[in-house]
C-alpha cells in the first residue's frame, strides 16, 4: 500500500525504482551516462569549425587592408579588387541565367504538369543536384570551351555556373509554389482566375520570400564552387573586357595559390580570398535562414 | 436562337497551345541531364578501351585503367561514410532525445554551418593546419602504437601528413551535415504517439530509441547514408588538395590514392590535346556520373519527401 502512495508521488526514475536490482540499475544508469556522453559529439562538428574560421582568420587578418578589397591595380599581386568584381560579375550573369531557367520550370512543375510527369522532372532535378561538380565542369568544357569554341572565359564559366545552380532555384520554385494553401488555390480558380493570373498575382506575392531565399541559397552554393569554373575558366590579372575574355574567379585564386610556399604575398592573397568567401557565404546562409524562419510564420498565418 | 455549346476553334487551339507551352521549361532539368551525358558521349567518341579500361593501371600515354581510381573513390568515401553515420546518428540522437530545445537551437546551426564552408576553404584549411598536424602526431602515433595492426605498419607515413587518414576526415567533416540532416529528419517524423507508448511501458529513453525510434526511422537513416556518400563520393576540389593524388594503391592506411573526381579535376589540363586521354576522362566522368545518380535515386526513393532544402548536395 505504502508502495502505491510513493508511485503516485514520485517524481524521478530513481524513485520509481522499486526492483533495486542491477539490471534496472544499469538500464537507468546507461541511460543517464549517454544522456551526457552524445551531446559531446556535437563537438565533433563545433571545433573543426571554430578551428577553421579561427585558422583563416588569423592568416587573413594580420595582412588585410581594405585596399586589399578595393584596389584594381593589376600589376599589385596582393589585391582582390579584379576577383571580387569579375566574380560578382560572373555570378550576377549566372544567378539572373540560372533562375530564367529554374524559375520558370520550377513554376511550370508545379502549377500545370501532371503529377506523374511532375514527379520524373523532379527527380531529373535531383539528379542534377546530386551530380558531382566536376562532371558539371566536364560538361562545361567540353561543351561551351570546344565545341562551341567559346574557349576558357567567362561566358563558359557563368554559363556552366548557371547551370550549376539552375536545379536549386528550380527545386525551390517548384516548393514555394506546391506549398501554397491548396484553398488559396482553388479561391483563386474558382472564381474565374486565369493561370497566369494566379501564378502572377495570387501565387507570386506567397512564394516570393521563399523563391529569394533558394536565390540567395543558389548564390551561397555557387559563389563557393571551385571544379565548374576553374575547369571552363582560365586565369586573368584583369576585369574581363569581352565574354570571351580570360577571367579569375575568387575559389580560382585560391586554387592558384594555396601551395605557395608560407609567408608569400601569394599564399596570404589566398587567405583574404578564402576568409571573404568565408564570410559571403555565411552571411548568406545566416539571410536564408532568418528569411525561413519569418516566411514559416508568415506561411501558417494563411492557414488562420 | 442557338447558342453554340462549343468554343469557336480558335480558342480550341490556342488552348492546346497553351496546355503545351508551359510544359516546355519544366523540362530543363530533364535536358541538362541528358545534355551532360550525351556530351559526354561525344567527347569521348565512343573510345573502346577494352578490358583494360577496367583494369588498375593508369599511365597516360597508353594506359588507361581506371579501377585504381574507384577503388580509391571508394576507400575514401566508405570510411568517411562510417565515421559521418556514427557521429551523426549519436548527434541527431543527442539532438531530439537527451538535449532541451534551448540548448539544441543553439547547436544545431553549427552543423548547419558545416555544409555552408566551401570546400575550397576546407581544402586551404586541410592542406596547411590539418595535415602537417596528421603528418606530426597522428599518422606517427599510430604507426608507432598500433603499427602491428596489418594496414597500420609498413611503409613509414608522410611528413607532410597527406593522404588517407587526412582526406577521411575531411570527406567526414563534409559528409556530416547530410547524415544529421536525414537523420534527425527520420527521428523526428517518429510518432509522438510512439515515443510516449515506449516511455510509458517503463524503457528508458536510450531504449526508446533504440527499439522503436531508431526501426521506425530505418528507411531514412539509410537514405542518408546513401546521400552522405554521395556528397562524399563526388567530392573534388578538397580532395585534389589534401590526398596526395597518384594512380596507386594505397599500401597503407597513411598511404596516397586517387579518386575519380580528383585525378579528374587535376589532369583535364595536361590531357588537352591528347583525343586518347580525354576520351579516357570523359569515359572516367561518365563512371563517376552512373554511381552517383545511381546512389543518389536510392537514397532519395527511401524517404517519401526530404524536408531539409538548405544545404548543398541535398
Amino acid at each position: 500500500m505504502a508502495s502505491a502512495v510513493n508511485h503516485l508521488r514520485a517524481e524521478t526514475a530513481e524513485e520509481l525504482l522499486f526492483d533495486r536490482s542491477f539490471r534496472t540499475r544499469w538500464r537507468l544508469g546507461f541511460d543517464k551516462a549517454i544522456g551526457w556522453v552524445l551531446p559531446l559529439l556535437f563537438l565533433v562538428a563545433i571545433i573543426p569549425i571554430l578551428d577553421l574560421v579561427y585558422y583563416i582568420a588569423s592568416q587573413a587578418l594580420p595582412t588585410f587592408t581594405w585596399t586589399v578589397l578595393t584596389s584594381t591595380n593589376p600589376y599589385d599581386p596582393d589585391a582582390l579588387g579584379v576577383p571580387i568584381e569579375t566574380t560578382a560579375a560572373i555570378m550576377l550573369f549566372a544567378i539572373a541565367l540560372a533562375v530564367l531557367l529554374g524559375l520558370f520550370g520550377g513554376v511550370a512543375t508545379a502549377e500545370f504538369l501532371p503529377e506523374r510527369a511532375a514527379g520524373w522532372v523532379r527527380m531529373a532535378a535531383n539528379m542534377l543536384v546530386g551530380t558531382p561538380s566536376v562532371v558539371l565542369g566536364y560538361f562545361g568544357y567540353f561543351l561551351f570551351v570546344i565545341t562551341f569554341g567559346w574557349g576558357l572565359s567567362f561566358i563558359a564559366g557563368s554559363v556552366t555556373l548557371a547551370f550549376f545552380m539552375t536545379p536549386y532555384i528550380f527545386r525551390i520554385s517548384d516548393l514555394a509554389y506546391s506549398s501554397i494553401p491548396r484553398p488559396i488555390r482553388e479561391a483563386a480558380y474558382g472564381s474565374g482566375a486565369r493561370p497566369y493570373q494566379y501564378v502572377l498575382r495570387v501565387g507570386a506575392p506567397i512564394a516570393f520570400p521563399q523563391i529569394l531565399n533558394g536565390v540567395f541559397l543558389a548564390l551561397a552554393i555557387g559563389v563557393g564552387e571551385t571544379a565548374p569554373i576553374v575547369l571552363t575558366t582560365t586565369q586573368s590579372v584583369i576585369f574581363p573586357p569581352t565574354i570571351y575574355s580570360p577571367v579569375t574567379f575568387l575559389t580560382g585564386t585560391i586554387w592558384e595559390n594555396f601551395s605557395q610556399p608560407a609567408g608569400s604575398p601569394s599564399l596570404s592573397l589566398a587567405f583574404q580570398a578564402a576568409l571573404l568567401l568565408m564570410v559571403v557565404v555565411v552571411a548568406l546562409n545566416i539571410l536564408v535562414r532568418v528569411i525561413s524562419a519569418r516566411y514559416q510564420k508568415r506561411l501558417e498565418g494563411l492557414y488562420q | 436562337m442557338n447558342a453554340t455549346p462549343t468554343a469557336p476553334r480558335h480558342r480550341a487551339y490556342g488552348a492546346t497551345i497553351g496546355r503545351i507551352v508551359p510544359f516546355v521549361p519544366a523540362l530543363i532539368p530533364m535536358a541538362i541531364l541528358v545534355g551532360i551525358v550525351v556530351e559526354l558521349l561525344i567527347s569521348s567518341k565512343l573510345t573502346n578501351f577494352g578490358w583494360g579500361f577496367w583494369g588498375s593501371i593508369w599511365d597516360p600515354p597508353s594506359q588507361w585503367g581506371i579501377a585504381v581510381f574507384i577503388a580509391g573513390s571508394f576507400l575514401t568515401a566508405l570510411p568517411a561514410l562510417f565515421f559521418a553515420m556514427a557521429i551523426g546518428l549519436g548527434i541527431a540522437i543527442a539532438s531530439t532525445t537527451y538535449l532541451p530545445g534551448w540548448i539544441t537551437r543553439w547547436l544545431d546551426p553549427f552543423v548547419d554551418l558545416l555544409a555552408g564552408i566551401p570546400s575550397i576553404v576546407y581544402g586551404i584549411w586541410g592542406y596547411l593546419l590539418v595535415a602537417p598536424f596528421f603528418g606530426s602526431v597522428i599518422n606517427p602515433a599510430l604507426y608507432a602504437h598500433i603499427g602491428f595492426i596489418p594496414g597500420f605498419g609498413g611503409l613509414a607515413p608522410r611528413a607532410d601528413g597527406l593522404g588517407l587518414p587526412v582526406g577521411v576526415f575531411i570527406l567526414t567533416l563534409m559528409a556530416l551535415p547530410i547524415t544529421t540532416l536525414l537523420i534527425r529528419d527520420a527521428l523526428r517524423s517518429v510518432p509522438r504517439d510512439l515515443w510516449e507508448a515506449g516511455l510509458g511501458l517503463g524503457a528508458t529513453r536510450w531504449e526508446t530509441v533504440r527499439h522503436v525510434a531508431i526501426p521506425y526511422g530505418s528507411r531514412g537513416i539509410l537514405s542518408a547514408a546513401f546521400l552522405g556518400f554521395g556528397r562524399a563520393f563526388g567530392e573534388t576540389v578538397a580532395i585534389a588538395m589534401v590526398l596526395n593524388v597518384v594512380a596507386s594503391y594505397p599500401t597503407n592506411v597513411y598511404g596516397s590514392t586517387g579518386t575519380m573526381a580528383a585525378e579528374m579535376f587535376l589532369s583535364l589540363d595536361s590531357a588537352f590535346g591528347n583525343t586518347q586521354w580525354l576520351a579516357a576522362l570523359s569515359e572516367m566522368a561518365l563512371v563517376l556520373l552512373a554511381i552517383s545518380l545511381a546512389v543518389n535515386i536510392i537514397g532519395r526513393r527511401l524517404v517519401a519527401r526530404i524536408v531539409t532544402y538548405e544545404v548543398p548536395g541535398l
